[in-house]
């Protein structure tokens, strides 16, 4: 018990990618030459949205084993102006099973090496004749992800404490190169030094993703601390006279560390100030579900629309990856979760018309094992498939990993986590990745529609 | 004297966590010098330690030393010991309570001891066996994670130069053999058929064993500047010149490296006097500050808010600092810690309510802006009780209450 909790500690901050790539078995993969005409970008996501049930004909077109490939949702076109781009990460600590967020249900190998863990087809909304989503991703099923398969390290460690450490500075092989997060180092690249933040982890603290070198990041776990910065009133002096003192501090600058500390104080005010009156007194948006996964994403959402610089929001999802037993239901709850948050965030983006300029990518340390434990559960593995959400030509990216040649009952990684990473730097920002990456990393083509 | 009470807080801020309300006062007459000499001189006893066996181990054995830090009479012993958790780290993340507790003994009962002492025991402990991965380092099968940080973390420093890569891969070949047996009380025990038996190059020198190879790490010149570098500037409040470095590490060096020898000769020195909110207080030396200021119970939680957990480094570096503590998050914590902690306090009863609660606070000089906007805070609001909150937390969010 004791050794759960603290790897729960642990993984409050285990990132984890997944990301996009190559094309594989699919045949529909619609590039933004194949979609319907006449069809805009803010109406295709201005569907009524299934809130926690599959649409019907979702459920009719992916009936498993069907030869005919789902339709995937029209491609959504990204905003062509990279500059109002902006990103959320989803961190699944713990290490997330990617082969039961996405199932091989067409690959026998799949049941061999899993008979107690193993996805049944018939609750898999099927993609092609190999993978499908585990059936509780209707959401994302309907709007159509890209895949990104066999993400990891080409050199895997088994522990929860260096793999994450590695995602979060984008550090494949834990080189220790970096004193700075992936994202931080992304935030350095697209953001305005003068924004009170162009990075935020909707989790109090600062996290280790963002460390940043030039721009402002913050972890705040909801936007209601802002009030004690900003927003009292004279029918509250004490709050009123201690806010004034604040902004008092906030003043004049100056040298050495006194002078930085005002000018910090400054920029959290500043901040304070763009995001108060976003949200209900309880910190959510409206027709967000009450969690720690949709409260950061309605934070997201504030935060993308009030518009003063921030440009990425990483959201770690409250909830244990770590299914070394009982991983079938446990995974399946975490599952609902997801699908349940990202449906009502995308609809919010939707009727926002900020559909365009969001992508949503995944991480997470590792995925697990590739055999079944003995206890109902998956020990700690290597590569997983992780997920891009918003303008994402769907389809299957990268190399789906072997399920006969293994390594040490672990797969092998097919796309480097810096590759998944240099994807989104590069083709959703327009950051070269050499920028935020050491060595010459080529990014997955096709996946930003 | 308002310079004099001055100089004696930053040494309780330095020497101690922060000082307790009314502390700096009590030493009236004294200076700094004399209350340096004072500090050096006190006994220390142990704590009382926390039992474990609970499902709420990983909790009790952080939770209980912050709280030994915020309620414990604890001096300069206390605060080299949380210097050497810093410098020399493991984590909860990877390694049980029961093995940090053992680790957390070891560092107290040296931490003002002799650092090559310090790093023999170190080195064979079951905690950072686990965290560095000695327990997985065999001569078959050669693990390099302690050999490597060992010197670029913990004794003679990226930048020295005084280490090569094959000196690593070397290092990992004497220290292997040592493993922690799980099933036996976790027994630190040493399997000499996976250790090494021919001597090899390490650092100019042969080793066969892992107490060879520190100390050979010991015996490079490189290691009594680095540490004498990091414990300066974890005193003083930056890297101390080369010349000044030299000299600290010479006579550390001489003293067969004992860490008192070291300590005495930096605070004893004009400079450590001299040097006043010099650096920033990271997020524990924040909250600890905050409990003693308040005198009350702040919870965990606020720490944890804060970014630095006790036993939970985020790697094996440890917290970087300074910068890390100067963020805009940090400012919205603080000021909800500030805030939420700060109604019951104590009213003020003397006729200058601002210098009263500096003065609490350990703040005998500030700056003129943060004088006039706590001035203007008190003249804004009604009732004693008022004023002490607002005061209370206004101190507690200067920019002076954040630095040490």
């Amino acid at each position: 018990m004791s050794q759960s909790v603290s790897r729960r500690d642990l993984l409050k901050w285990a990132t984890m990618g997944a990301g996009a790539a190559v094309v594989g078995g699919g045949a529909w993969l619609i590039g933004r030459e194949d979609q319907p005409s006449g069809r805009t970008a803010a109406s295709a996501n201005r569907e009524p949205s299934a809130q926690g049930a599959a649409p019907e004909s979702s459920s009719a077109a992916s009936e498993p084993g069907s030869t005919a490939p789902t339709p995937p949702a029209p491609a959504l076109t990204a905003n062509s102006d990279l500059s109002r781009r902006l990103l959320v990460v989803v961190e699944m600590g713990g290490g997330n099973d990617g082969l039961s967020m996405t199932v091989p249900y067409g690959i026998g190998g799949y049941y061999d090496l899993r008979p107690g863990t193993a996805i049944a087809a018939d609750n898999v909304l099927a993609l092609d004749d190999e993978i499908g989503y585990v059936k509780h991703l209707a959401n994302v099923h309907r709007r159509g992800a890209a895949i990104v398969q066999g993400v990891g390290s080409f050199t895997p460690d088994g522990s929860h404490f260096a793999m994450s450490d590695r995602w979060w500075k984008g550090d494949p092989d834990g080189t220790g190169a970096y004193d700075a997060g992936f994202f931080g180092r992304l935030a350095d690249a697209i953001g305005d030094p003068a924004a009170a933040a162009v990075a935020v982890a909707t989790r109090g603290g600062n996290h280790p993703a963002l460390v940043s070198r030039k721009v402002g990041t913050v972890g705040l776990s909801s936007l209601s601390a802002a009030r004690y910065l900003t927003g009292a009133k004279s029918d509250n002096p004490n709050l009123y006279a201690f806010q004034q003192g604040l902004a008092a501090f906030a003043q004049g600058g100056g040298q050495g560390f006194g002078g930085q500390l005002r000018d910090v104080d400054a920029r959290a005010i500043t901040f304070a100030e763009s995001v108060s009156g976003l949200v209900d007194e309880n910190g959510l948006r409206p027709n967000y579900p009450d969690n720690n996964f949709t409260r950061g994403l309605s934070l997201a959402m504030s935060l993308f629309l009030v518009d003063k610089g921030v440009r990425i929001v990483y959201v770690p999802m409250d909830g244990d990856f770590d299914t070394h037993d009982d991983h079938v239901s446990r995974h399946a709850e975490m599952m609902a979760r997801l699908d349940e948050g990202l449906g009502v965030f995308m609809d919010d983006l939707a009727a926002n018309d900020l559909a365009d300029r969001v992508l949503m990518m995944t991480t997470s340390e590792f995925g697990r094992r590739a055999s079944d434990n003995g206890s109902s559960g998956l020990d700690h593995g290597t590569a997983s498939n992780a997920l891009l959400l918003g303008p994402v030509n769907p389809g299957r990216y990268g190399e789906l990993p072997s399920f006969t040649d293994l390594t040490d009952d672990n797969f092998q990684t097919t796309v480097g986590m810096d590759q998944y990473y240099a994807t989104v730097a590069e083709n959703w920002f327009g950051v070269p990745a050499s920028d935020v990456l050491n060595g010459n990393v080529v990014p997955l083509d096709g996946l930003i529609a | 004297m308002a310079d004099e009470q001055s100089r004696i807080a930053s040494v309780l801020k330095r020497l101690t966590f922060a000082p307790r309300p009314g502390q700096v006062e009590s030493y009236e007459g004294a200076t700094a010098q004399d209350v340096v000499e004072e500090l050096l001189a006190a006994i220390v006893e142990d704590p009382t330690y926390p039992e474990l066996g609970t499902n709420d181990d990983y909790s009790i054995v952080r939770t209980w030393w912050v709280d030994h830090m915020v309620t414990g009479d604890v001096g300069i012993h206390e605060r080299m010991l949380w210097f050497w958790h810093t410098h020399i780290t493991s984590s909860l993340a990877k390694v049980e309570p029961a093995l940090m507790l053992r680790q957390h003994k070891l560092l107290r009962a040296n931490a003002l001891g002799n650092f090559r002492d310090l790093m023999q025991q170190v080195t064979i402990d079951a905690a950072m066996l686990v965290w560095l991965d000695g327990e997985s380092n065999t001569i078959d099968s050669p693990n390099e994670n302690y050999s490597r940080e060992v010197m670029e973390l913990f004794m003679l420093g990226r930048d020295s130069n005084a280490y090569t890569e094959q000196d690593v891969r070397n290092g990992a070949r004497a220290l292997a053999g040592w493993w922690v047996d799980g099933d036996n009380g976790n027994e630190v025990k040493f399997d000499s058929e996976a250790a090494l038996h021919e001597p090899v190059d390490f650092l100019g020198t042969q080793v066969t064993t892992a107490e060879d190879a520190i100390n050979a790490i010991c015996d490079n010149p490189a290691c009594a500047a680095y540490i004498a570098s990091a414990v300066h500037t974890y005193l003083v409040g930056f890297a101390p010149q080369d010349a000044r470095r030299d000299e600290l590490a010479t006579a550390f060096s001489d003293s067969g490296y004992e860490i008192r020898a070291l300590v005495e000769g930096i605070v004893r020195h004009q400079s450590f006097i001299d040097a006043e909110l010099s650096r920033p207080r990271s997020a524990l030396e924040w909250f600890v500050a905050l409990g003693r200021f308040y005198e009350t119970d702040i919870d965990f939680y606020r720490l944890e808010a804060l970014g630095q957990i006790p036993m939970e480094p985020p790697n094996v570096a440890g917290w970087p600092g300074p910068y890390r503590w100067m963020s805009t998050s940090a400012v919205f914590e603080k000021a909800a810690a500030a805030r939420d902690y700060a109604d019951d306090l104590a009213t003020l009863d003397s006729d200058d309510p601002v210098s009263e609660v500096l003065a609490k606070a350990g703040l005998f000089t500030v700056s003129d802006g943060t004088r006039a906007a706590l001035e203007q805070a008190a003249g804004a609001v009604e009732g004693l009780r008022e004023l002490s909150t607002v005061l209370h937390s206004l101190v507690a969010c200067s920019p002076e209450f954040s630095l040490v």
